[in-house]
């Protein structure tokens, strides 16, 4: 979004004007519910998070800076919504666990976009991203998929430009191993297979 | 991290939420916004509230009438 139609927006917001919040809507929608989605790895809690992120800028509109870059502003608030999410479902988990003893609640689910994933490298990419920490995986979701640029995504995660890009860096190369690991287990596993003498 | 890294990354498909319950929230949040508009300021004369013209003028008219006894008690005592 071109900076001047970005400023118009928030001053339109500010006078609250719906079609603005239509345009930004428009705008950030998808790629805020996809963030989300691929953070929290639920369909439900995605669009739970990204229904109360829209309340809030509407709530907020009023009080919104003329200078807001709107795009680093909703993904600040959907990312603090994942966090609360996050912790008080581990309040939950922690509660439940200490109650029942060994169950283990910390089953990783599949992601939503696994197993809609169009084709295998896509599949793997998205299997590899889920597994990665929330630290590494939401810096590469907001610089690589969400199309970020470094200063906006330092804004949201609350870290300065230089910490983002170091993150970034080691994200990067966590996500390339983690690749290149999972693609030579399965030339493994497939030489295996084809080395088994036929009986 | 290598350029077809960064492609792979900016290729993934984006998700779309429920329709319904995106339409929903949409208007939900238009008619928040809207409610919450500044209202904008009346010309001068128009669309004026009565009830302050109408305060004011019972007021003065209490007052010119505590005036007029006022003066009628003080000349009635000479």
């Amino acid at each position: 979004m071109e900076r001047e139609t970005e400023l118009a927006l928030v001053a339109r917001l500010r006078g609250g004007d719906p079609d603005a919040f239509d345009a930004v809507y428009g705008a950030f929608n998808s790629r805020l519910f996809t963030f989300l989605l691929r953070l929290s790895r639920r369909r439900d809690v995605a669009e739970d998070l990204l229904d109360e992120t829209w309340l809030r800028l509407v709530k907020h509109a009023r009080r919104l800076r003329p200078d807001t870059r709107l795009g680093a502003w909703l993904f600040t608030v959907a990312r603090n919504l994942h966090v609360s999410y996050a912790r008080s479902r581990l309040l939950e988990d922690s509660a439940s666990a200490s109650l029942i003893g060994l169950w283990p609640f910390s089953v990783e689910r599949s992601s939503p976009f696994e197993t809609a994933a169009a084709n295998e490298l896509e599949r793997r990419i998205e299997r590899t991203l889920a597994a990665l920490p929330v630290a590494s995986r939401e810096v590469l979701l907001l610089v690589g998929v969400a199309g970020l640029d470094h200063s906006d995504a330092a804004d949201v995660c609350g870290i300065t430009p230089e910490a983002l890009r170091q993150r970034l860096h080691r994200a990067r190369e966590t996500l390339s191993k983690a690749l290149a690991r999972e693609t030579l287990g399965e030339q493994a596993v497939v030489k295996g297979m084809t080395s088994c003498p036929s009986r | 991290m290598s350029e077809p890294l960064n492609r792979l990354l900016a290729g993934l498909p984006l998700a779309e939420p429920d329709p319904v319950r995106t339409a929903r929230v949409r208007e939900s949040c238009r008619a928040r916004l809207a409610r919450s508009a500044p209202r904008p300021s009346a010309a001068p004369g128009s669309r004026r509230p009565l009830w302050q013209p109408l305060i004011a003028a019972l007021g003065v008219a209490y007052l010119i009438a505590a005036v007029a006894q006022a003066v009628a008690v003080f000349t009635s005592n000479f």
